[in-house]
Protein backbone atom coordinates (compact mmCIF):
# COMPACT_ATOMS: atom_id res chain seq x y z
CA UNK A 1 0.00 0.00 0.00
CA UNK A 2 2.84 2.29 -0.53
CA UNK A 3 2.44 4.53 -3.42
CA UNK A 4 5.56 5.99 -3.32
CA UNK A 5 8.47 5.10 -5.70
CA UNK A 6 9.14 2.41 -7.75
CA UNK A 7 9.72 -0.33 -5.17
CA UNK A 8 6.33 -1.01 -3.03
CA UNK A 9 6.85 -1.57 0.53
CA UNK A 10 5.39 -4.70 1.54
CA UNK A 11 3.29 -3.72 5.19
CA UNK A 12 2.75 -7.06 7.18
CA UNK A 13 0.50 -7.44 9.68
CA UNK A 14 1.75 -9.33 12.66
CA UNK A 15 -1.04 -8.89 14.95
CA UNK A 16 -4.37 -7.40 15.49
CA UNK A 17 -6.37 -7.07 18.74
CA UNK A 18 -9.68 -7.06 19.03
CA UNK A 19 -11.96 -7.11 22.27
CA UNK A 20 -15.81 -7.86 22.59
CA UNK A 21 -18.30 -8.19 24.78
CA UNK A 22 -20.75 -11.03 25.89
CA UNK A 23 -23.35 -9.15 27.54
CA UNK A 24 -23.29 -11.85 30.28
CA UNK A 25 -21.31 -12.68 33.52
CA UNK A 26 -19.56 -15.32 32.61
CA UNK A 27 -18.65 -18.23 35.30
CA UNK A 28 -14.76 -18.56 34.61
CA UNK A 29 -14.90 -21.86 36.47
CA UNK A 30 -17.07 -23.67 34.54
CA UNK A 31 -15.43 -22.39 31.31
CA UNK A 32 -12.43 -24.08 32.72
CA UNK A 33 -13.88 -27.03 33.35
CA UNK A 34 -15.84 -27.47 30.36
CA UNK A 35 -14.09 -25.81 27.47
CA UNK A 36 -11.63 -27.04 25.01
CA UNK A 37 -8.12 -25.87 25.14
CA UNK A 38 -8.09 -23.29 28.16
CA UNK A 39 -5.74 -22.40 30.48
CA UNK A 40 -7.21 -21.08 33.77
CA UNK A 41 -5.23 -17.93 35.54
CA UNK A 42 -7.46 -17.55 38.72
CA UNK A 43 -4.43 -15.57 40.21
CA UNK A 44 -5.48 -13.40 37.22
CA UNK A 45 -9.01 -13.83 37.46
CA UNK A 46 -9.36 -14.87 33.93
CA UNK A 47 -9.47 -17.78 31.41
CA UNK A 48 -7.05 -18.08 27.67
CA UNK A 49 -8.62 -20.02 25.53
CA UNK A 50 -6.66 -20.50 22.29
CA UNK A 51 -8.17 -21.31 18.98
CA UNK A 52 -6.40 -23.18 16.16
CA UNK A 53 -7.89 -21.93 13.26
CA UNK A 54 -7.61 -18.75 13.23
CA UNK A 55 -5.00 -18.19 15.85
CA UNK A 56 -6.24 -16.68 18.10
CA UNK A 57 -5.53 -16.91 22.49
CA UNK A 58 -8.31 -14.65 23.94
CA UNK A 59 -8.39 -13.64 27.42
CA UNK A 60 -11.93 -14.34 28.89
CA UNK A 61 -12.92 -12.11 31.88
CA UNK A 62 -15.98 -13.01 34.20
CA UNK A 63 -17.73 -9.77 33.28
CA UNK A 64 -17.93 -10.86 30.02
CA UNK A 65 -15.33 -9.02 28.36
CA UNK A 66 -13.38 -10.64 25.71
CA UNK A 67 -9.88 -9.45 24.24
CA UNK A 68 -8.52 -11.60 21.25
CA UNK A 69 -5.29 -11.67 20.25
CA UNK A 70 -3.12 -13.20 17.67
CA UNK A 71 -5.23 -12.86 14.41
CA UNK A 72 -3.37 -11.53 11.03
CA UNK A 73 -5.97 -9.40 9.78
CA UNK A 74 -9.22 -7.59 10.80
CA UNK A 75 -11.57 -9.97 9.37
CA UNK A 76 -9.75 -13.16 10.91
CA UNK A 77 -10.39 -11.18 13.94
CA UNK A 78 -13.29 -11.13 14.15
CA UNK A 79 -14.05 -14.77 12.92
CA UNK A 80 -12.07 -15.80 15.24
CA UNK A 81 -14.28 -13.81 17.73
CA UNK A 82 -17.64 -15.17 16.74
CA UNK A 83 -16.15 -18.60 16.51
CA UNK A 84 -15.25 -17.96 20.64
CA UNK A 85 -18.20 -16.37 21.31
CA UNK A 86 -19.68 -19.68 19.68
CA UNK A 87 -17.68 -21.87 22.07
CA UNK A 88 -18.66 -20.09 25.05
CA UNK A 89 -22.64 -20.59 23.49
CA UNK A 90 -21.82 -24.21 23.39
CA UNK A 91 -20.67 -24.39 27.07
CA UNK A 92 -24.30 -22.71 27.74
CA UNK A 93 -24.02 -19.16 28.32
CA UNK A 94 -26.22 -16.79 27.30
CA UNK A 95 -23.75 -14.80 25.12
CA UNK A 96 -24.45 -12.06 22.54
CA UNK A 97 -21.69 -10.82 20.51
CA UNK A 98 -21.96 -7.40 20.96
CA UNK A 99 -19.35 -4.04 20.88
CA UNK A 100 -16.46 -6.17 18.59
CA UNK A 101 -14.14 -3.43 18.35
CA UNK A 102 -10.67 -3.87 17.15
CA UNK A 103 -8.22 -2.22 19.24
CA UNK A 104 -4.94 -2.14 17.93
CA UNK A 105 -2.74 -3.74 14.58
CA UNK A 106 0.90 -4.52 14.58
CA UNK A 107 2.93 -4.82 11.07
CA UNK A 108 6.01 -4.26 10.36
CA UNK A 109 7.91 -3.01 7.34
CA UNK A 110 10.92 -2.96 6.12
CA UNK A 111 13.29 -0.10 4.13
CA UNK A 112 15.15 -1.05 1.18
CA UNK A 113 17.79 1.58 2.99
CA UNK A 114 19.71 2.05 6.17
CA UNK A 115 18.65 5.18 8.21
CA UNK A 116 20.46 7.30 10.06
CA UNK A 117 18.38 7.56 13.48
CA UNK A 118 19.95 10.85 15.36
CA UNK A 119 19.41 12.85 11.66
CA UNK A 120 15.99 11.79 11.21
CA UNK A 121 15.30 12.72 15.17
CA UNK A 122 17.06 16.21 14.92
CA UNK A 123 15.06 16.84 11.85
CA UNK A 124 11.64 15.74 13.29
CA UNK A 125 12.30 17.09 16.95
CA UNK A 126 9.40 17.19 18.48
CA UNK A 127 7.41 13.89 17.01
CA UNK A 128 10.31 11.32 17.04
CA UNK A 129 11.99 10.65 20.35
CA UNK A 130 15.28 8.54 20.46
CA UNK A 131 17.28 7.28 23.40
CA UNK A 132 19.73 4.70 22.19
CA UNK A 133 20.39 3.63 25.90
CA UNK A 134 16.69 2.50 26.46
CA UNK A 135 15.64 1.36 23.43
CA UNK A 136 17.66 1.03 20.16
CA UNK A 137 14.71 2.09 17.43
CA UNK A 138 13.50 6.31 17.00
CA UNK A 139 9.80 6.37 18.48
CA UNK A 140 7.48 8.32 15.89
CA UNK A 141 4.09 9.10 17.03
CA UNK A 142 1.95 10.38 14.29
CA UNK A 143 -1.00 12.33 16.76
CA UNK A 144 -3.69 12.91 13.81
CA UNK A 145 -4.16 9.00 12.86
CA UNK A 146 -2.89 7.93 16.82
CA UNK A 147 -0.11 5.36 14.95
CA UNK A 148 3.89 4.97 16.72
CA UNK A 149 6.13 3.97 14.43
CA UNK A 150 9.66 2.41 15.70
CA UNK A 151 12.87 3.13 13.24
CA UNK A 152 15.66 0.29 13.55
CA UNK A 153 18.60 1.70 11.81
CA UNK A 154 18.61 -1.29 9.90
CA UNK A 155 15.39 0.31 8.06
CA UNK A 156 12.75 -2.26 9.64
CA UNK A 157 10.16 -0.30 10.93
CA UNK A 158 7.28 -1.82 13.38
CA UNK A 159 3.90 0.33 13.32
CA UNK A 160 1.16 -0.03 15.45
CA UNK A 161 -2.29 1.75 15.32
CA UNK A 162 -5.65 1.63 15.92
CA UNK A 163 -6.82 -0.11 12.67
CA UNK A 164 -4.89 -1.27 9.15
CA UNK A 165 -5.68 1.37 7.70
CA UNK A 166 -4.21 3.68 10.22
CA UNK A 167 -1.07 1.56 9.84
CA UNK A 168 -1.07 1.98 5.65
CA UNK A 169 -0.87 5.79 6.44
CA UNK A 170 1.31 6.01 9.18
CA UNK A 171 3.87 4.23 6.66
CA UNK A 172 3.04 6.41 3.97
CA UNK A 173 3.54 9.58 5.91
CA UNK A 174 6.56 8.69 7.19
CA UNK A 175 8.86 7.30 3.85
CA UNK A 176 9.56 10.31 2.88
CA UNK A 177 10.83 11.79 5.79
CA UNK A 178 13.06 8.77 6.33
CA UNK A 179 14.15 8.55 2.59
CA UNK A 180 15.56 12.04 3.75
CA UNK A 181 17.75 10.60 6.36
CA UNK A 182 18.72 7.32 4.54
CA UNK A 183 22.27 6.53 5.05
CA UNK A 184 24.54 6.04 2.64
CA UNK A 185 26.49 3.63 1.56
CA UNK A 186 28.49 2.96 4.20
CA UNK A 187 25.81 1.01 6.29
CA UNK B 1 -4.89 -54.79 59.38
CA UNK B 2 -6.76 -57.77 60.46
CA UNK B 3 -6.23 -56.96 63.91
CA UNK B 4 -7.59 -53.43 63.37
CA UNK B 5 -10.16 -55.05 62.09
CA UNK B 6 -10.91 -57.58 64.66
CA UNK B 7 -10.69 -54.32 66.93
CA UNK B 8 -13.47 -52.76 65.68
CA UNK B 9 -15.59 -55.85 66.45
CA UNK B 10 -16.01 -57.09 62.53
CA UNK B 11 -15.59 -60.05 61.57
CA UNK B 12 -12.76 -61.46 59.34
CA UNK B 13 -15.30 -62.19 56.31
CA UNK B 14 -15.50 -58.46 56.22
CA UNK B 15 -12.15 -58.67 55.39
CA UNK B 16 -12.09 -61.50 53.22
CA UNK B 17 -14.52 -59.88 51.58
CA UNK B 18 -13.01 -56.68 51.13
CA UNK B 19 -10.34 -58.48 50.07
CA UNK B 20 -11.91 -60.28 47.22
CA UNK B 21 -14.24 -57.20 46.22
CA UNK B 22 -11.17 -55.19 45.40
CA UNK B 23 -9.02 -58.15 43.92
CA UNK B 24 -11.90 -58.59 41.52
CA UNK B 25 -12.07 -55.45 40.66
CA UNK B 26 -8.02 -54.84 40.22
CA UNK B 27 -8.28 -57.85 37.71
CA UNK B 28 -11.33 -56.08 35.85
CA UNK B 29 -8.91 -52.84 35.64
CA UNK B 30 -6.32 -54.88 34.90
CA UNK B 31 -4.14 -52.93 37.08
CA UNK B 32 -0.85 -54.73 38.72
CA UNK B 33 -1.81 -56.30 41.57
CA UNK B 34 0.23 -56.50 44.33
CA UNK B 35 -1.96 -59.02 46.71
CA UNK B 36 -1.06 -58.11 50.30
CA UNK B 37 -4.13 -60.07 52.31
CA UNK B 38 -4.02 -60.33 55.18
CA UNK B 39 -4.42 -63.90 55.44
CA UNK B 40 -3.72 -65.79 59.09
CA UNK B 41 -4.07 -69.34 57.56
CA UNK B 42 -1.16 -71.19 57.06
CA UNK B 43 1.44 -68.57 55.83
CA UNK B 44 3.20 -70.47 53.15
CA UNK B 45 5.57 -68.92 50.82
CA UNK B 46 6.23 -70.66 47.92
CA UNK B 47 9.35 -70.49 45.76
CA UNK B 48 9.56 -71.47 42.14
CA UNK B 49 12.43 -71.38 40.50
CA UNK B 50 12.98 -71.56 36.81
CA UNK B 51 14.01 -74.46 34.83
CA UNK B 52 17.71 -73.41 34.70
CA UNK B 53 18.14 -73.28 38.42
CA UNK B 54 20.41 -76.28 39.77
CA UNK B 55 21.19 -77.54 42.77
CA UNK B 56 24.31 -74.88 42.94
CA UNK B 57 21.94 -72.49 42.22
CA UNK B 58 19.72 -73.02 44.76
CA UNK B 59 22.55 -73.35 47.38
CA UNK B 60 23.59 -69.32 45.81
CA UNK B 61 19.85 -69.14 46.90
CA UNK B 62 20.64 -70.36 50.18
CA UNK B 63 21.29 -67.48 51.71
CA UNK B 64 17.79 -66.21 51.79
CA UNK B 65 18.75 -63.86 54.88
CA UNK B 66 15.97 -62.83 56.77
CA UNK B 67 17.61 -60.23 59.06
CA UNK B 68 15.29 -58.76 61.10
CA UNK B 69 13.36 -62.12 62.18
CA UNK B 70 15.48 -65.12 63.56
CA UNK B 71 13.91 -67.84 61.70
CA UNK B 72 15.31 -69.61 59.28
CA UNK B 73 13.33 -71.47 57.18
CA UNK B 74 14.79 -74.75 55.54
CA UNK B 75 13.80 -75.37 52.44
CA UNK B 76 11.84 -78.65 51.64
CA UNK B 77 12.81 -78.70 47.86
CA UNK B 78 10.70 -80.69 45.33
CA UNK B 79 11.22 -81.10 42.04
CA UNK B 80 8.14 -81.10 40.35
CA UNK B 81 8.27 -83.03 36.27
CA UNK B 82 9.18 -79.99 34.92
CA UNK B 83 12.40 -79.35 36.96
CA UNK B 84 11.40 -76.60 38.63
CA UNK B 85 12.87 -76.57 41.81
CA UNK B 86 10.08 -75.29 44.54
CA UNK B 87 10.70 -74.10 47.81
CA UNK B 88 8.08 -73.14 50.46
CA UNK B 89 8.74 -70.96 52.72
CA UNK B 90 7.65 -71.72 56.65
CA UNK B 91 5.25 -69.60 58.16
CA UNK B 92 5.89 -66.27 60.26
CA UNK B 93 7.61 -64.72 57.93
CA UNK B 94 9.19 -61.26 58.35
CA UNK B 95 10.35 -58.85 56.02
CA UNK B 96 12.73 -57.58 54.47
CA UNK B 97 13.22 -61.32 52.25
CA UNK B 98 16.45 -61.23 50.07
CA UNK B 99 15.46 -63.28 47.25
CA UNK B 100 18.02 -64.30 44.73
CA UNK B 101 17.69 -63.27 41.31
CA UNK B 102 15.05 -65.03 38.39
CA UNK B 103 13.47 -66.41 40.66
CA UNK B 104 9.53 -66.49 40.38
CA UNK B 105 7.39 -66.46 43.57
CA UNK B 106 4.17 -67.82 43.59
CA UNK B 107 2.43 -67.19 47.07
CA UNK B 108 -0.43 -69.13 48.70
CA UNK B 109 -2.95 -67.94 46.60
CA UNK B 110 -1.70 -68.16 43.33
CA UNK B 111 -0.17 -64.60 43.04
CA UNK B 112 3.40 -64.79 41.10
CA UNK B 113 6.33 -62.44 41.55
CA UNK B 114 9.49 -62.96 39.27
CA UNK B 115 12.34 -61.50 40.56
CA UNK B 116 14.66 -59.54 38.66
CA UNK B 117 18.52 -59.98 37.66
CA UNK B 118 18.76 -56.60 38.77
CA UNK B 119 17.88 -55.36 42.28
CA UNK B 120 13.66 -54.72 43.07
CA UNK B 121 11.45 -55.54 45.17
CA UNK B 122 8.72 -57.81 43.83
CA UNK B 123 5.82 -57.62 46.35
CA UNK B 124 5.62 -60.05 48.71
CA UNK B 125 2.56 -60.76 50.33
CA UNK B 126 2.47 -61.49 54.02
CA UNK B 127 2.07 -65.14 55.09
CA UNK B 128 -0.81 -66.56 52.71
CA UNK B 129 -2.52 -69.48 52.72
CA UNK B 130 -1.01 -72.40 50.99
CA UNK B 131 -1.48 -73.22 47.38
CA UNK B 132 -0.89 -75.92 45.52
CA UNK B 133 2.55 -75.74 43.83
CA UNK B 134 1.68 -76.51 40.48
CA UNK B 135 3.63 -74.57 37.56
CA UNK B 136 2.07 -73.36 34.61
CA UNK B 137 3.35 -75.09 31.82
CA UNK B 138 4.87 -71.23 30.60
CA UNK B 139 6.27 -70.69 33.45
CA UNK B 140 9.52 -71.78 32.33
CA UNK B 141 10.57 -68.83 30.63
CA UNK B 142 13.25 -67.55 32.81
CA UNK B 143 14.14 -64.94 30.25
CA UNK B 144 12.79 -61.54 31.98
CA UNK B 145 11.08 -60.27 29.24
CA UNK B 146 9.03 -56.99 29.11
CA UNK B 147 5.87 -58.65 27.24
CA UNK B 148 3.27 -56.29 28.12
CA UNK B 149 5.20 -52.89 27.89
CA UNK B 150 6.67 -53.81 24.82
CA UNK B 151 3.67 -54.24 23.34
CA UNK B 152 2.40 -50.32 24.64
CA UNK B 153 3.28 -48.14 21.86
CA UNK B 154 5.88 -45.94 21.78
CA UNK B 155 5.84 -42.87 23.99
CA UNK B 156 8.11 -40.88 22.74
CA UNK B 157 6.88 -37.56 23.78
CA UNK B 158 5.95 -38.68 26.43
CA UNK B 159 8.73 -39.93 29.06
CA UNK B 160 7.78 -41.27 32.24
CA UNK B 161 10.84 -41.73 34.78
CA UNK B 162 7.61 -42.44 37.25
CA UNK B 163 7.98 -44.16 40.23
CA UNK B 164 5.76 -47.33 41.86
CA UNK B 165 3.88 -45.06 44.49
CA UNK B 166 3.01 -48.82 45.78
CA UNK B 167 4.03 -51.67 44.61
CA UNK B 168 0.60 -53.63 43.07
CA UNK B 169 0.54 -50.92 40.66
CA UNK B 170 2.21 -50.54 37.42
CA UNK B 171 4.02 -47.58 35.85
CA UNK B 172 4.77 -47.46 32.10
CA UNK B 173 7.92 -47.11 31.37
CA UNK B 174 9.28 -45.73 28.23
CA UNK B 175 12.45 -47.13 28.01
CA UNK B 176 13.57 -50.85 28.00
CA UNK B 177 16.94 -51.00 28.80
CA UNK B 178 18.33 -54.50 29.40
CA UNK B 179 15.47 -56.43 28.83
CA UNK B 180 14.37 -57.06 25.00
CA UNK B 181 15.69 -60.94 24.77
CA UNK B 182 13.21 -62.67 23.07
CA UNK B 183 10.37 -59.71 23.18
CA UNK B 184 9.10 -61.07 20.05
CA UNK B 185 8.47 -64.66 21.02
CA UNK B 186 7.43 -63.71 24.18
CA UNK B 187 4.87 -61.50 22.35
CA UNK B 188 3.09 -63.84 20.61
CA UNK B 189 2.56 -65.37 24.00
CA UNK B 190 0.96 -61.85 25.29
CA UNK B 191 -2.46 -62.88 23.59
CA UNK B 192 -2.81 -66.08 25.16
CA UNK B 193 -1.85 -64.55 28.60
CA UNK B 194 -4.58 -62.44 28.37
CA UNK B 195 -6.76 -64.97 27.28
CA UNK B 196 -5.95 -67.22 29.85
CA UNK B 197 -6.08 -66.95 33.77
CA UNK B 198 -5.23 -64.51 36.28
CA UNK B 199 -1.95 -66.04 37.37
CA UNK B 200 -0.87 -65.60 33.57
CA UNK B 201 -1.78 -62.25 33.77
CA UNK B 202 -0.41 -61.49 36.88
CA UNK B 203 2.93 -62.89 35.75
CA UNK B 204 3.47 -60.96 33.03
CA UNK B 205 2.53 -57.93 34.97
CA UNK B 206 4.86 -58.90 37.24
CA UNK B 207 7.54 -59.00 34.60
CA UNK B 208 6.83 -55.25 33.57
CA UNK B 209 6.57 -54.42 37.03
CA UNK B 210 10.21 -55.45 37.44
CA UNK B 211 11.06 -53.77 35.18
CA UNK B 212 10.45 -50.55 36.13
CA UNK B 213 11.06 -51.48 39.90
CA UNK B 214 14.66 -51.74 38.55
CA UNK B 215 14.29 -48.25 37.25
CA UNK B 216 12.43 -47.23 40.03
CA UNK B 217 14.65 -48.37 42.34
CA UNK B 218 16.80 -45.33 41.34
CA UNK B 219 14.31 -43.12 41.64
CA UNK B 220 12.52 -41.55 44.46
CA UNK B 221 11.15 -43.67 47.24
CA UNK B 222 8.49 -45.54 47.61
CA UNK B 223 5.89 -45.17 49.52
CA UNK B 224 5.76 -48.11 51.37
CA UNK B 225 9.07 -48.37 52.19
CA UNK B 226 12.37 -47.08 52.56
CA UNK B 227 15.24 -47.45 50.15
CA UNK B 228 15.82 -50.69 49.30
CA UNK B 229 19.34 -51.81 50.51
CA UNK B 230 21.94 -52.66 47.50
CA UNK B 231 22.47 -55.85 48.24
CA UNK B 232 23.67 -58.48 45.71
CA UNK B 233 20.45 -60.15 45.11
CA UNK B 234 17.52 -59.09 45.91
CA UNK B 235 15.56 -57.36 49.13
CA UNK B 236 12.28 -57.08 49.85
CA UNK B 237 11.96 -54.44 52.04
CA UNK B 238 9.08 -54.23 54.17
CA UNK B 239 7.59 -53.44 57.42
CA UNK B 240 4.41 -55.19 58.52
CA UNK B 241 3.18 -52.14 59.35
CA UNK B 242 3.91 -50.61 56.20
CA UNK B 243 1.64 -53.43 54.46
CA UNK B 244 -0.87 -52.51 56.45
CA UNK B 245 -0.94 -48.99 55.64
CA UNK B 246 -1.02 -50.07 52.04
CA UNK B 247 -4.21 -52.07 52.31
CA UNK B 248 -5.38 -48.45 53.81
CA UNK B 249 -4.78 -46.31 51.12
CA UNK B 250 -6.58 -48.15 48.87
CA UNK B 251 -9.73 -46.53 50.60
CA UNK B 252 -9.16 -43.85 52.90
CA UNK B 253 -7.06 -41.82 51.03
CA UNK B 254 -9.67 -41.66 47.99
CA UNK B 255 -10.24 -38.05 47.34
CA UNK B 256 -13.69 -37.67 45.65
CA UNK B 257 -11.66 -35.29 43.20
CA UNK B 258 -9.53 -37.74 41.93
CA UNK B 259 -12.12 -40.40 40.59
CA UNK B 260 -11.19 -40.84 37.18
CA UNK B 261 -14.34 -42.12 36.01
CA UNK B 262 -15.97 -38.55 36.71
CA UNK B 263 -14.15 -36.67 34.43
CA UNK B 264 -13.63 -37.76 30.97
CA UNK B 265 -11.25 -34.94 29.04
CA UNK B 266 -10.89 -34.66 25.43
CA UNK B 267 -7.20 -35.40 24.26
CA UNK B 268 -5.36 -33.88 21.49
CA UNK B 269 -3.48 -36.12 19.02
CA UNK B 270 -0.65 -36.04 20.71
CA UNK B 271 0.60 -39.01 23.22
CA UNK B 272 0.21 -38.27 26.32
CA UNK B 273 -1.47 -34.70 26.31
CA UNK B 274 -3.35 -34.07 29.24
CA UNK B 275 -6.24 -31.23 29.04
CA UNK B 276 -3.44 -30.22 31.66
CA UNK B 277 -5.68 -26.92 32.21
CA UNK B 278 -8.70 -28.95 32.55
CA UNK B 279 -7.25 -31.02 34.93
CA UNK B 280 -5.68 -28.04 36.91
CA UNK B 281 -8.60 -26.63 37.70
CA UNK B 282 -9.83 -29.75 39.05
CA UNK B 283 -7.43 -29.21 41.57
CA UNK B 284 -7.62 -25.69 42.03
CA UNK B 285 -11.72 -26.07 42.12
CA UNK B 286 -11.63 -27.96 45.53
CA UNK B 287 -13.98 -30.37 46.20
CA UNK B 288 -17.21 -29.02 46.24
CA UNK B 289 -18.18 -27.40 43.03
CA UNK B 290 -19.74 -24.32 43.97
CA UNK B 291 -20.42 -23.44 40.21
CA UNK B 292 -24.10 -24.28 40.30
CA UNK B 293 -24.61 -22.14 42.35
CA UNK B 294 -22.79 -19.38 40.54
CA UNK B 295 -24.00 -20.43 37.19
CA UNK B 296 -27.31 -20.02 38.60
CA UNK B 297 -26.87 -16.81 39.71
CA UNK B 298 -25.28 -15.31 36.98
CA UNK B 299 -28.40 -17.01 34.52
CA UNK B 300 -30.35 -14.42 36.61
CA UNK B 301 -28.22 -11.25 35.42
CA UNK B 302 -28.46 -12.78 32.19
CA UNK B 303 -32.08 -12.60 31.92
CA UNK B 304 -31.91 -9.17 33.35
CA UNK B 305 -29.26 -8.07 30.67
CA UNK B 306 -31.61 -9.90 28.11
CA UNK B 307 -34.14 -7.63 28.69
CA UNK B 308 -31.68 -4.31 27.78
CA UNK B 309 -31.56 -2.89 24.51
CA UNK B 310 -28.49 -4.42 22.92
CA UNK B 311 -26.46 -1.59 20.89
CA UNK B 312 -24.88 -3.81 18.55
CA UNK B 313 -25.70 -7.66 18.70
CA UNK B 314 -25.07 -8.93 14.76
CA UNK B 315 -24.72 -12.37 16.35
CA UNK B 316 -28.36 -13.85 16.00
CA UNK B 317 -28.43 -16.39 18.95
CA UNK B 318 -25.80 -18.26 17.31
CA UNK B 319 -27.70 -18.74 13.36
CA UNK B 320 -25.13 -16.70 11.82
CA UNK B 321 -22.25 -18.14 13.68
CA UNK B 322 -20.70 -20.91 12.18
CA UNK B 323 -19.63 -24.35 13.56
CA UNK B 324 -16.61 -25.22 14.68
CA UNK B 325 -14.79 -26.74 11.69
CA UNK B 326 -12.50 -28.68 13.57
CA UNK B 327 -14.49 -29.99 16.74
CA UNK B 328 -12.52 -32.12 19.59
CA UNK B 329 -10.14 -33.93 17.91
CA UNK B 330 -10.60 -37.27 19.55
CA UNK B 331 -12.15 -38.34 22.53
CA UNK B 332 -9.93 -40.57 23.49
CA UNK B 333 -10.61 -42.23 26.24
CA UNK B 334 -6.34 -42.37 27.88
CA UNK B 335 -6.51 -40.41 30.47
CA UNK B 336 -4.84 -38.68 33.57
CA UNK B 337 -5.82 -37.73 37.08
CA UNK B 338 -3.05 -36.60 39.26
CA UNK B 339 -1.79 -33.27 40.87
CA UNK B 340 0.56 -31.02 39.43
CA UNK B 341 4.00 -29.82 40.73
CA UNK B 342 4.89 -27.54 37.63
CA UNK B 343 2.97 -27.17 34.42
CA UNK B 344 4.83 -24.44 31.90
CA UNK B 345 3.92 -23.29 28.47
CA UNK B 346 6.27 -21.47 26.04
CA UNK B 347 3.97 -20.54 23.03
CA UNK B 348 2.93 -23.98 21.89
CA UNK B 349 5.10 -25.97 23.81
CA UNK B 350 4.21 -27.62 27.21
CA UNK B 351 6.19 -29.47 29.98
CA UNK B 352 4.25 -31.21 32.82
CA UNK B 353 5.87 -32.16 35.49
CA UNK B 354 3.01 -34.07 37.15
CA UNK B 355 3.04 -36.36 40.67
CA UNK B 356 0.41 -38.64 42.25
CA UNK B 357 -1.45 -39.55 39.65
CA UNK B 358 -3.49 -42.30 37.93
CA UNK B 359 -3.80 -42.57 34.83
CA UNK B 360 -6.03 -45.05 32.35
CA UNK B 361 -3.58 -45.46 28.99
CA UNK B 362 -4.31 -47.94 26.66
CA UNK B 363 -6.87 -49.93 27.86
CA UNK B 364 -5.01 -50.13 31.07
CA UNK B 365 -4.29 -48.49 34.50
CA UNK B 366 -1.33 -46.82 35.59
CA UNK B 367 -0.54 -45.10 38.81
CA UNK B 368 2.72 -42.67 39.27
CA UNK B 369 4.34 -40.93 41.86
CA UNK B 370 6.18 -38.31 39.71
CA UNK B 371 5.14 -38.05 36.13
CA UNK B 372 7.15 -35.69 33.60
CA UNK B 373 6.35 -35.18 29.87
CA UNK B 374 6.11 -32.80 27.01
CA UNK B 375 3.77 -32.00 24.40
CA UNK B 376 2.92 -29.55 21.73
CA UNK B 377 -0.29 -27.78 21.30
Amino acid sequence: MDSNNDDTLDIIITNVVATFRTRCHLNLRTIALEGTNVIYKPEVGKVLMKLRKPKITASIWSSGKIICTGATSEEEAKQGARRLARCLQKIGFKVRFSAFKVVNVLAVCSMPFAIHLVDFTKKNRPIASYEPELHPAATYRIKTIKATIQVFSTGSLTVTGPNVQNVATAVEQVYPLLFECKKPLCK
Amino acid sequence: MRELFLDEGLEDCVLDDLRHLWETKMMESKAMDDFRKNNSDSPNFVLQLPPNYSRNDAEHAAPVVIPASQNIHSFPVQNNSETLATFSLPAGLSYPVQIPAGVTLQTATGQLYKTVTERIEPPVPPPASSQPTERLPREPSPVPVPTLVDSLPPLDSFSLPSQESSLPQQDPMPEYPQFEIGSEEVLTDTPQFKSSDIDDILKVVIEEEREKAARARNLAHAKFYDQPQSVLGLDLDYNYNALSDIVQLDGAADNSDLEEEDVSLEENDFLGMINAEALKALQEGGVSSDGNSSSSSSDSEEAEELDQVEDEDPLNSGDDVFEQDIPDLFDSENIIVCQYDKIHRSKNRWKFHLKDGVMSYGGRDYVFSKAIGEAEW
